[in-house]
């Protein structure tokens, strides 16, 4: 896998021989994106960091990993945590950051010895003079959010804010900071130091109904039946979700290129894939993840606070056979509102899976209408 | 840079928001968690705007070059009211209240709203402190309390707890607010857009006492009432009324109505005494003033080294004063036993009602009402207040002069300290007795003046995070007036809601020209200060003025 090879510190040294620009430059041609699923050019981000003025700035590692479906990260940080490491050096020297942040999931404290030493190795041999430091998040999945995960390392609330300004103007402490994901910087380590990298190979979380669930290296458009070869389902599939927020759709042998996804309305930005097959209800599944976004809703604004817990309300009582179908005319239409007009990643994408279950598998919520 | 707004071309600044450039433009934008001088937060979505066809909230957002805005399509409305209809389903079903200064209430007659398809989910606990109650069922999280006190007054007595929809504002640990280290200034009631926040109110107690013929009861109207009171009946802001307050409150049944004024007199000449004899000692400096009560519940959880230093003046405030000197001076003089005594203070504060509840001030103040539950009762009355005639406070308590009247604004204590002061110091007149470099709504203001001598460096802040500021450096000062709430008793917790910057500057306007309208400025000319002396008191810091009129304090928790 392109993904486990390490870079010994190479990468580091080349990326401080030929300075920031250049760096940035690589990053540039070789078309490293974000891989925490917004995609944001990585150069970008670092160069907008690199031309903000500041006496003091910071690289955060985001290890938050909270997306059900999603655990890519942990296996890098298993596999190769070094390399990751190294891709976090490289991110402060170019920026000049004196300190890094490695925000890691609640859930994934198991991992903090072996990402503590990788630190202490890496760090002492680098010889950079950058202290990362490590925290561990509390276990809220908004935290995976830039803004708020910058807020809970502060100490506040774990809450999000509007942006701008961004981050790698206005971030921690007020000051220019990166925040990248895991895969991301371990992929900027390896796509400056190995010619031969390709920026298509991403790391596919596959789960749900299957016999060989786990995380598999793919070219970022593969067909879906290829995953699916890959993974073995039990049964005939019949819908994948995209993690929970990037929505469902009817399994159909597509290439998973944006447009695609796009068009069946979802998202699959951090390339989890959650394969549904026959035996199940999609109306359990709404019901599931519905519950899990008005759990993990930080409370902050209007639409995500009360929209989440209403949007379950709905999806309890369609399910209890007691709704209407004007309850699902208001499921649609908070469905819609709470996309349209929340503040933060979460609450905007909180219900997709609702708009594309309503969209493409109405039949299992009107069954159940009285 | 240039924009379309509601398909007019208009210029506008980089720096604006989309709600100013609209506030502007004479449009207006229903807004519930916005609040003027603090950073918006974003939270309710309810200022939601178009901006090239993407709903943004219009408090947050800064306009692009050339985008358009629309303030009113049906995409925008549909989005608010969905909002406002998820508001109002967690907002409690029964209320009843339905003031045109409740926001809420307003927007919900502006946006058509015509059904709420939720069911209520929440159901809290109320929390019923001495001085500001709390009614969780009707909050709205909008988070505007939360902020006033933390960024405006440095308190952080309540904070979000929780995630989601269990999202709920509450004290430390969800103790009740009279548990925590509140200070009771009730900035948090001035900005609640719906009414969740409000004052323990007495207006009852008031009218039973009223009903009582055995019962003499006596009212006294703090000096920052006459400039805001008007407010509360549609006057415009900076209105004085002192004659018709007077005659109001006359009319309602009040035995006799004394101006609280003439208490800032006395505890002036106490202060100043006070003062003085530190300057002969040398010390404890600084000296500061305890007038504000929401100040000195600050100063007992947060300075503890402030009373082991004996920093804290003794002085009681202004109507503790009044109301001793009622139910002993006035009564022995009138022949009334001060038990059929009722003292009713009409303050601009909700940490007065705590204070006079204080075992240790053993008050003479039964009733604590705020210039809003004032207004109140003169509209229970139904008494036409704008009509009314002046009339005069009863003579016999309430002659004051124009240093008791500036107590009213921020710098106003120390500047009527200084006028006694400077003259029981140096046995000279005060030529100059405006001290301009004390007044304004600077957050902490300083001046110095010579006294036989001696340089004197004085200070005044107000507002509780300028308050934590200005004691960070009270080495450098000998005398620091410190009051809780923005812009002192004319900005307090009990006067009407929702003042900008500028009605506060209004009403301090109005404030400096009641002073200056007055032929006595100095609290040692008051005549009947010099009576109550003559008679009854001695000498300021004397054997029965240490007893009735001085106080000392505890420390408390900080948490």
């Amino acid at each position: 896998m392109q993904i486990l090879k390490k870079t010994n510190l190479k990468a580091l040294e080349k990326a401080i021989k030929i300075g920031p620009q250049e760096t940035i430059k690589i990053l540039e041609t070789k078309g490293l994106t974000g891989r925490g699923g917004a995609g944001f050019p990585t150069a970008k981000k670092w160069l907008f960091a690199l031309n903000s003025q500041s006496d003091e700035k910071f690289v955060i590692c985001n290890a938050d990993e909270g997306e059900p479906g999603t655990f890519k990260d942990k296996f890098i940080i298993e596999n190769n945590p070094e390399t990751l490491v190294e891709g976090i050096l490289i991110a402060a020297t170019t920026i000049s950051a004196k300190k890094a942040f490695i925000y890691l999931r609640g859930e994934y404290s198991h991992l903090e010895p072996k990402l503590k030493k990788a630190i202490k190795l890496v760090t002492q041999k680098s010889k950079a003079g950058i202290e990362i430091e490590l925290v561990i998040g509390a276990g809220a999945y908004i935290c995976g959010e830039e803004t708020a995960l910058i807020e809970s390392i502060e100490g506040n609330r774990g809450q999000p804010h509007y942006q701008p300004p961004y981050p790698v103007v206005k971030g921690l402490w007020d000051k220019p900071t990166i925040v990248n994901n895991v895969e991301t910087l371990t992929c900027a380590a390896q796509a400056i130091l190995f010619d031969d990298w390709n920026t298509y190979l991403r790391l596919f979380s596959v789960s749900g109904n299957v016999t060989k669930p786990g995380v598999y290296e793919l070219p970022f458009n593969v067909k879906l039946s290829e995953i699916m070869k890959l993974a073995q389902p039990k049964n005939k599939v019949k819908a994948v979700y995209f993690g929970c927020y990037g929505g469902c759709m009817p399994y159909k042998d597509i290439e998973l290129t944006p447009e695609n996804v796009c068009g069946e309305s979802c998202i699959h930005g951090s390339c989890s894939i959650i394969v549904v097959d026959e035996t199940n209800s999609i109306l359990d599944l709404s019901y599931v993840v519905s519950k899990f976004f008005a759990y993990e809703s930080c409370g902050k604004c209007t639409p995500c606070r009360e929209g989440t817990i209403r949007a379950l309300m709905i999806v309890r009582k369609i399910r209890s056979g007691q709704a209407t179908e004007e309850d699902l005319k208001i499921l649609q239409e908070l469905g819609e509102h709470i996309g349209q007009t929340s503040l933060c990643g979460l609450g905007k994408s909180a219900t997709n899976h609702l708009l594309t279950s309503l969209k493409h598998f109405r039949h299992d919520f009107e069954e159940r209408l009285r | 840079m240039k924009i379309k707004l509601d398909n007019k071309e208009i210029e506008c600044g980089q720096d604006k928001t989309l709600l100013e450039i609209c506030l502007q433009n004479g449009i207006k934008i229903p807004t519930l968690c916005y609040q003027e001088s603090l950073k918006p937060e974003a939270r309710c979505r309810v200022c939601l705007v178009e901006m090239d066809g993407k709903l943004v909230t219009a408090c947050s957002t800064y306009p692009k070059e050339g985008c358009s805005i629309i303030t009113e399509s049906e995409k925008v409305m549909k989005a608010r009211r969905m909002n406002i209809e998820l508001i109002m389903a967690g907002h409690v079903k029964t209320c009843s209240l339905n003031v045109s200064s409740n926001q809420l209430c307003t927007i919900l007659e502006q946006i058509g709203l015509t059904g709420i398809r939720f069911d209520p989910i929440r159901d809290y606990e109320e929390d019923l402190g001495s001085a500001v109650i709390r009614e969780d069922n009707k909050c709205i999280n909008c988070g505007r309390c939360v902020k006033t006190c933390a960024d405006i007054q440095a308190v952080y007595a309540i904070d979000f707890a929780n995630r989601g929809f269990n999202e709920h504002v509450a004290p430390y640990c969800e103790h009740k607010l009279s548990d925590v280290a509140c200070i009771k200034c009730g900035q948090c009631i001035l900005h609640c857009p719906v009414g969740a926040i409000r004052e323990r109110e007495h207006l009852y107690e008031v009218i039973k006492s009223l009903k009582d013929k055995r019962k003499k009861v006596i009212v006294q109207t703090a000096p920052s009432i006459r400039v805001t009171l008007g407010e509360e009946f549609g006057m415009p802001p900076g209105s004085l009324v002192t004659g018709k307050m007077v005659a109001a409150l006359r009319k309602c049944g009040f035995d006799k109505v004394f101006d609280v004024d003439l208490g800032a007199d006395m505890t002036i000449m106490e202060e100043a005494s006070e003062f003085l004899s530190r300057v002969k000692k040398n010390g404890p400096f600084p000296m500061i003033t305890t007038c504000c009560p929401g100040w000195i519940l600050m100063m007992e959880h947060f300075y503890h080294e402030l009373i082991d230093n004996d920093n804290m003046s003794t002085c009681k405030s202004p109507h503790e004063m009044l109301g001793m000197l009622t139910k002993t001076y006035y009564a022995k003089k009138q022949g009334i036993n001060p038990k059929d005594i009722v003292v009713v203070s009409i303050m601009p504060c909700t940490a007065k009602k705590f204070e006079s509840t204080r075992p240790e001030m053993k008050s003479g103040v039964n009733y604590v009402l705020t210039t809003r539950e004032c207004a109140k009762l003169i509209n229970h009355f139904k008494i036409d207040f704008k009509n009314l005639p002046d009339e005069d406070f009863d003579p016999s308590l309430g002659i004051s002069t124009g240093a008791g009247v500036i107590f009213g604004a921020t710098g106003g204590v120390m500047e009527a300290a200084l006028r006694t002061a400077y003259e029981f110091g140096t046995g000279e007149e005060l030529k100059k007795i405006e001290f301009h470099e004390i007044r304004g709504m600077n957050g902490i203001k300083e001046g110095s003046v010579s006294i036989k001598g001696k340089t004197i460096k004085f200070a005044a802040a107000h507002g509780g995070a300028n308050a934590r500021k200005l004691m960070e450096m009270r080495k450098n000062y000998h005398f620091i007036e410190i009051m809780a709430c923005p812009g002192g008793c004319i900005g307090g917790g009990g006067q009407p809601p929702h003042s900008t910057l500028e009605t506060l500057k209004k009403r301090a306007e109005a404030i400096y020209s009641a002073d200056k309208s007055l032929k006595l400025r100095k609290s040692h000319e008051n005549p009947i200060v010099k009576q109550i002396y003559k008679e009854f008191l001695g000498e300021p810091l004397g054997k029965k003025s240490e007893k009735i009129l001085h106080v000392r304090y505890f420390k408390k928790s900080q948490f």
